[in-house]
């Protein structure tokens, strides 16, 4: 596989040893001139120094026949636009952007970015699966369709405790798929089952409707 | 200083050949020693490292074909590679390392760039990375 990879600061550089080891097929383009160099000089005729936001040094780095382009700079902005480049005139099939500012994921999607990776989300998901107070947990993101899995746990006290489904206040988009009890036991909701403290509810929500979907089951 | 394993890269210029003369006599007629000669086809990133490129294959086989002549008449023993990489440099010193050469020998014509005579990029490349001896072929300015 021939993988682009725009952006030669730490995560570009460890990210292009790693594929590169794996035996891909791997660019990288570096604006900076020092920094190219110094990588050229380490890991070999891998390393291009340009803007990999200009659609010239992506034609000189053969971006029309690269399978994946990854933009790991630290600009959100040039991020985006390297993606855009590859994606829409060179029609590269799969386009990676690491966002900064966890508010652009959305932004980035909307304008056909295949995959966005946050850092700051990453973290978050880790710090929700390690403290396990943390009322609502990011299982999976489902990027095409827009929808996330989620897991909130009841906590007792919590208005939505006794009530059943159909009694809170959901939001529409939001469907509670899976409630784990207590002892374990999975259960399929209906619109009857009556919440209970400690369940773990897990539910299908786009990312928009997730507070909402948060302040019905716990009522915060 | 003897030298039993020489790299020779070459382009197919004036200077080629004679470094190649050169070569030949360093490395000692009746068999002692052994001439790498090696053509470089640089491939732009548009297409694959592996993309047969005919005009260039059919160039370099001339040129390649042209140095053993060359180093058969003067009685050296001769093997010609033809290499395909992004950058000349670093696949000559790929090729040094990877053939234990104790000598680079480089034919260089006189170039001018910018109006200021000029080496270009291969030969600074070779003289920092080499891992061996480099004689650099300088051809009279004609």
């Amino acid at each position: 596989m021939y993988i682009i990879v725009v952006g030669g600061g730490r995560v570009g550089y460890y990210l292009t040893k790693a594929l590169l080891s794996e035996g891909h097929e791997v660019l990288m383009i570096e604006k900076n001139a020092t920094v190219s160099k110094t990588i050229a000089d380490e890991l070999g005729s891998v390393c291009l120094h340009g803007d990999g936001c200009e659609a010239a040094t992506l034609d000189g780095a053969g971006t029309a026949r690269a399978d994946m382009l990854i933009a790991v700079t630290g600009d959100d902005e040039d991020n985006l636009v390297a993606c855009q480049v590859a994606k829409h005139k060179f029609n590269v099939p799969r386009t990676i952007a690491r966002v900064r500012n966890p508010q652009h994921e959305a932004i980035f999607k909307k304008l056909g970015i295949d995959v966005t990776v946050s850092s700051t989300n990453i973290i978050l998901e880790h710090i929700e699966h390690e403290v396990p107070s943390h009322p609502l947990m990011h299982l999976l993101t489902i990027s095409d369709k827009g929808l996330e899995v989620v897991e909130i746990k009841i906590p007792a006290g919590s208005a939505s405790v006794g009530k059943t489904i159909k009694e809170l206040s959901l939001p529409p988009e939001s469907i509670l798929s899976l409630i784990i009890r207590k002892e374990r036991k999975p259960i399929v909701p209906t619109s009857n089952t009556i919440l209970k403290a400690e369940d773990q509810v897990v539910a299908v929500t786009p990312p928009e409707s997730e507070d909402a979907l948060r302040a019905a089951l716990i009522g915060r | 200083m003897q030298f039993n394993k020489i790299l020779v890269p070459v382009a197919g210029t004036k200077a080629d050949e004679e470094a190649m003369e050169l070569a030949c006599t360093l490395a000692g007629a009746k068999n002692k020693g052994l001439i790498f000669a090696v053509h470089v086809i640089p491939v732009e990133r548009s297409l694959p490292l592996d993309s047969e490129i005919e005009s260039e294959i059919g160039r370099a086989d001339s040129i390649l074909a042209h140095t053993e002549l060359l180093a058969q008449e003067q009685g050296c023993r001769i093997e010609t590679d033809l290499l395909q990489a992004r950058e000349v440099g670093p696949a000559i010193i790929d090729e040094a390392i990877e053939r234990e050469v104790n000598l680079i020998l480089i034919g260089v014509s006189y170039k001018k760039h910018f109006g200021q005579f000029s080496l270009g990029d291969v030969v600074p490349y070779v003289l920092k990375n080499a891992p061996c001896r480099v004689i650099l072929y300088h051809q009279r300015k004609s």
